[in-house]
C-alpha cells in the first residue's frame, strides 16, 4: 500500500494528471500480484483499494497537497511504473527507487530558475511584437520576480497570493522603467513577463483528464487554471490602478 | 516578412525552452519540445498571414502541435504531458489577458470585455485543438 500511495502522491504533487495517478497505481498494484486493484484520485486526495490473496480487502485514503511543478519527477515515477510492470523491479526495489526520487530529487536550482524565467519572458515578448529592448526588459523583470518568488516560497505565503504579486510586479516594473525609457513597448514586456505565471500545465492536464473521460478532474483542473490566470491578470490590474493613483493618471 | 517570421520563430523557441526548464521537464525533452512549440506557433503564424481567422489558426496550430507532441513522446518513451504542454504554451493568451485587465482598469468595460472574450476563445481553441489532436492520435496513429 505504501508504495502505491507514494507513487500516486509523487505524481499529483509534481503536477501530473489524475488519470496517470489512477493508471499508475492500478498497473503497479496488479504487477505486485494484488487483485481487483482500484484507485480513485482527485487533485486533493486519493483512495486505493485491493484484494489480498487471502480474500481480505485493504483500503486507504491519502490527503494530498499540491507541490511545485516537476515534470521530470512525474516522468521518473512513470518510468518506475513501467519497470514494475515489466517485472524489472520488485515491490521493495520500487519503494526504494520512489523514496530516492522523493528524497534526493535536486529540483530547480536557484540560478537556473531565474535564467529560465528570464528566457521564457524574453522569448514571449518577441512573440507579442516586442523588439530587443522589450526582450531584455521582459527577461529582467521575470528573472527578478522568479528570484523574489523563490525567496518567498520559503515562507508561508499562499500560492495564489504569489501569483497575484507576480502579476503586480510584472506590470509595475515595466511601467516604472517606461519613465526612463519612453520608447519602451510596455504591452509586450508585461505580457511576456506574465507568461511564466500562466497555467499552461494545469490547462493541459484539464484537457488530458477530460479526454480520458474524467470530467470531474478535468473541471477541477480547468477551474484551477482559470483562477490562476485571473490571479495573474488581476495582479496586473491592481498594479495599473496603483500606478494611476500614484501618478495621477500620468501614464 | 522573413525577418518577422524569424523573430517569431526565435521568440516561440526561446519562450518554450524557458518554460520547459521552469516546469522541470526532463533535459532530453527541452530541445525537441521547444522545436514542436516553435512549429505549432509557426503553423498559427502562417495561417493567420494567409488570412485564416485567429481562432481557426490557433485550433490548427494546437492540433498540429498536439499530434507532433504525442508522436514525439511515444518515440522518446516519455510522458505525453511534457510535450503536449510545451506545444501549446506559446498560444496561452498572456497579451489578451493583460489587455483585458488594462482596459477594465481604464474603465473601458466594452474593450475589456471584448479582449476577455477573445482570450477565452483562444483558450477554447487551444483546448479543442489539443482534444482533437489527442483523439486523432489515439484513433489513427497509435498502434
Amino acid at each position: 500500500m505504501e508504495t502505491l500511495q507514494l507513487a500516486g502522491q509523487l505524481i499529483v504533487e509534481s503536477g501530473g494528471e489524475i488519470f496517470r495517478v489512477e493508471e499508475t497505481i492500478t498497473r503497479m498494484g496488479t504487477a505486485f500480484g494484488l487483485q481487483d486493484v482500484q484507485a480513485f484520485a482527485v487533485p486533493s486526495g486519493m483512495f486505493i483499494s485491493y484484494r489480498l490473496s487471502d480474500g481480505n480487502v485493504e483500503t486507504a485514503v491519502k490527503r494530498l497537497r499540491s507541490g511545485s511543478t516537476d515534470l521530470s519527477r512525474v516522468d521518473a515515477v512513470n518510468g518506475v511504473s513501467r519497470r514494475v510492470e515489466a517485472g524489472e523491479l520488485t515491490q521493495r526495489q520500487a519503494q526504494a527507487v520512489l523514496e530516492e526520487i522523493r528524497g534526493a530529487w535536486p529540483g530547480l536550482r536557484f540560478p537556473t530558475g531565474i535564467a529560465a524565467a528570464g528566457l521564457c519572458a524574453a522569448g514571449f515578448s518577441l512573440l507579442f511584437g516586442g523588439g530587443w529592448m522589450e526582450f531584455l526588459i521582459a527577461g529582467a523583470v521575470a528573472a527578478l520576480w522568479q528570484m523574489w518568488s523563490a525567496l518567498l516560497s520559503g515562507t508561508r505565503v499562499n500560492g495564489m497570493v504569489l501569483t497575484i504579486l507576480g502579476g503586480m510586479v510584472s506590470a509595475l516594473l515595466p511601467t516604472a522603467v517606461k519613465f526612463a525609457l519612453p520608447a519602451l513597448g510596455t504591452e509586450a514586456v508585461i505580457a511576456g513577463a506574465l507568461m511564466p505565471l500562466l497555467p499552461g500545465l494545469t490547462m493541459t492536464n484539464a484537457v488530458q483528464d477530460t479526454v480520458r473521460g474524467d470530467v470531474m478532474a478535468g473541471l477541477s483542473h480547468g477551474l484551477q487554471a482559470l483562477f490562476t490566470a485571473c490571479a495573474a491578470a488581476g495582479g496586473a490590474l491592481l498594479s495599473a490602478a496603483l500606478f494611476r493613483v500614484l501618478t495621477g493618471g500620468g501614464l | 516578412m522573413a525577418l518577422e517570421l524569424l523573430l517569431t520563430a526565435l521568440g516561440a523557441f526561446l519562450g518554450t525552452l524557458g518554460f520547459a526548464v521552469l516546469v522541470r521537464a526532463p533535459k532530453r525533452a527541452w530541445i525537441p519540445a521547444s522545436l514542436i512549440g516553435m512549429g505549432a506557433y509557426g503553423v498559427f503564424w502562417i495561417l493567420t498571414t494567409i488570412g485564416l481567422s485567429e481562432a481557426a489558426s490557433i485550433f490548427c496550430g494546437s492540433l498540429c502541435g498536439s499530434l507532433a507532441a504525442l508522436v514525439c513522446a511515444r518515440h522518446m518513451k516519455m510522458i505525453g504531458t511534457v510535450f503536449l504542454m510545451l506545444s501549446i504554451v506559446s498560444f496561452v493568451p498572456g497579451l489578451g489577458l493583460y489587455r483585458c485587465m488594462h482596459h477594465l482598469g481604464d474603465g473601458a468595460t466594452i474593450q475589456g470585455a471584448n479582449e476577455g472574450v477573445r482570450a477565452m476563445i483562444t483558450i477554447a481553441m487551444i483546448v479543442f485543438g489539443q482534444g482533437a489532436g489527442n483523439f486523432l492520435y489515439r484513433s489513427l496513429l497509435k498502434r
